[in-house]
């Protein structure tokens, strides 16, 4: 697969720009996971991904033989969509009234560890979830949707936001804080 | 006794930073980090990613329509780069052709007499020779092996490396010989033949096909190659001539 890629990357740089379609296609799927994964909006995520492989036609020859394409195409994703997060963050002031914080009714539900229906959030938890992501900082948020949700290392996710391992692991620990001061309350421990 | 940071919990759920055995042990013995540890899991646990809307088999072909009309295709500038370097080298090799020739003739007009030497004499320069082609030989292996190893694959037989590594100890006691022999056309041949196996030997583990098409290029494996099997058909043909018995020789 990687040497094919490299093979249609060849051709592209040889002018046949329509090879590039065939990579289009290849890693379109995953790159749009990631986008999804990290924006949460299907609209931002096909945005990103559009973005993402017109960056990499503009810098393929820049790309490294010895690289994965996949793997790089899937770093060039996550930097569109943290762009996306940043635009998002100075462009939208986040009303008070909708941050959560202690003073707000909590919804306590029941632990249900030992029935199927734990596994099923209920659209309230959904949408306070989805709040809680969007109070982290989009590199936490990077951080935290690649170790928790893609599962890579601490490594891989220094590599991809090109910090130190040791930040990366601080990014995804204040994430996780975060989340868990917003979401602690949705719990009564049985 | 210490428990446990926060981080380090978080740490041990994704089973990272220190041994997992050690906090198990360490979970198992202190109630409170047990409590507070459940309750990390329990949280991370109710944050599963969440569902992808389903993107079908034509989404790539859609993305492909949606930005390839913003894109201008690459100009494949290298042919035209090429052209006259390209030229160049063949000219180059041709003007090698016709040295090797010629520098072959005078080699065999210098050096036919030492073949109706004594017997002695003889048996020392078949040894030499055979153990000189054996050399050469391997090299043309190497050679060849590096010049199909520059293409388009990834793969590089690493090998080749070690290959290299034994044939430049010997190619330097050979070197060193044919400079002591002053036969210029070999010392030249092997000195050459000496700088490309130090490329090769000292790549270190990440060799690839574009650091093997770099030393083709720098070092022009392709007319080192062509020298080696010049030199190698000079030596055959006396080592040929060393096995018959001259005519008139006394056996």
């Amino acid at each position: 697969m990687g040497n094919d890629d490299y093979m249609l990357i060849r051709s592209v740089l040889a002018g046949e720009k329509d090879a590039y379609g065939l990579l289009v296609a290849r890693h379109s799927q995953s790159v749009f996971r990631v986008a999804f994964r990290i924006t949460e909006n299907e609209a931002d995520a096909d945005e990103v991904v559009q973005e993402a492989f017109l960056r990499g036609y503009r810098k393929l020859q820049d790309f490294d033989a010895r690289s994965n394409f996949g793997t790089w195409i899937y770093r060039i994703a996550m930097n569109c969509a943290l762009d996306v997060l940043n635009k998002q963050k100075s462009q939208t002031a986040v009303p008070i009234a909708q941050d959560y914080d202690s003073e707000l009714p909590t919804v306590q539900l029941a632990d249900r560890a030992a029935g199927p229906d734990r596994l099923l959030l209920s659209q309230e938890i959904e949408t306070r979830r989805h709040a809680a992501m969007g109070k982290l900082t989009p590199t936490e948020r990077v951080a935290f949707v690649m170790r928790h949700m893609e599962d890579h290392s601490t490594e891989e996710i220094a590599g991809a936001l090109g910090i130190a391992p040791n930040s990366a692991k601080q990014a995804v620990f204040r994430a996780v804080q975060k989340l868990r001061q917003s979401l602690a309350p949705l719990w009564v421990r049985s | 006794m210490k428990h446990f940071t926060e981080e380090e919990m978080i740490a041990h759920y994704y089973s990272e930073g220190f041994s997992k055995a050690e906090a198990e042990r360490h979970l198992q013995a202190c109630p409170q980090c047990a409590q507070a540890y459940a309750d990390l899991s329990k949280l991370l646990g109710s944050m599963p990613a969440s569902d992808l809307p389903l993107r079908d088999s034509e989404y790539g072909a859609q993305v492909w329509q949606s930005i390839q009309r913003s894109l201008q295709p690459y100009e494949p500038k290298q042919k035209r780069r090429f052209y006259w370097p390209r030229f160049a080298y063949a000219a180059a090799c041709l003007l090698f052709l016709a040295g090797a020739f010629r520098a072959g003739r005078m080699w065999e007009q210098a050096h036919s007499k030492p073949l109706v030497a004594g017997a002695e004499q003889q048996t020392k320069q078949r040894v030499v020779l055979f153990v000189l082609d054996s050399h050469l030989d391997r090299s043309e292996r190497l050679l060849v092996q590096l010049n199909h190893a520059g293409g388009e694959a990834d793969d590089v037989d690493f090998r080749l490396q070690a290959e290299a590594q034994q044939l430049l100890s010997d190619n330097q006691l050979y070197r060193q010989s044919a400079a002591q022999a002053n036969d210029p056309l070999l010392n030249a041949a092997l000195d050459h033949l000496e700088r490309v196996l130090v490329e090769v030997a000292n790549s270190g583990s990440e060799l690839t096909s574009r650091d093997i098409a770099s030393i083709q290029k720098e070092m022009n494996t392709p007319g080192l190659l062509f020298q080696i099997r010049v030199l190698r058909a000079r030596v055959s043909e006396p080592k040929t001539n060393a096995h018959a018995i001259p005519k008139g020789a006394n056996t």
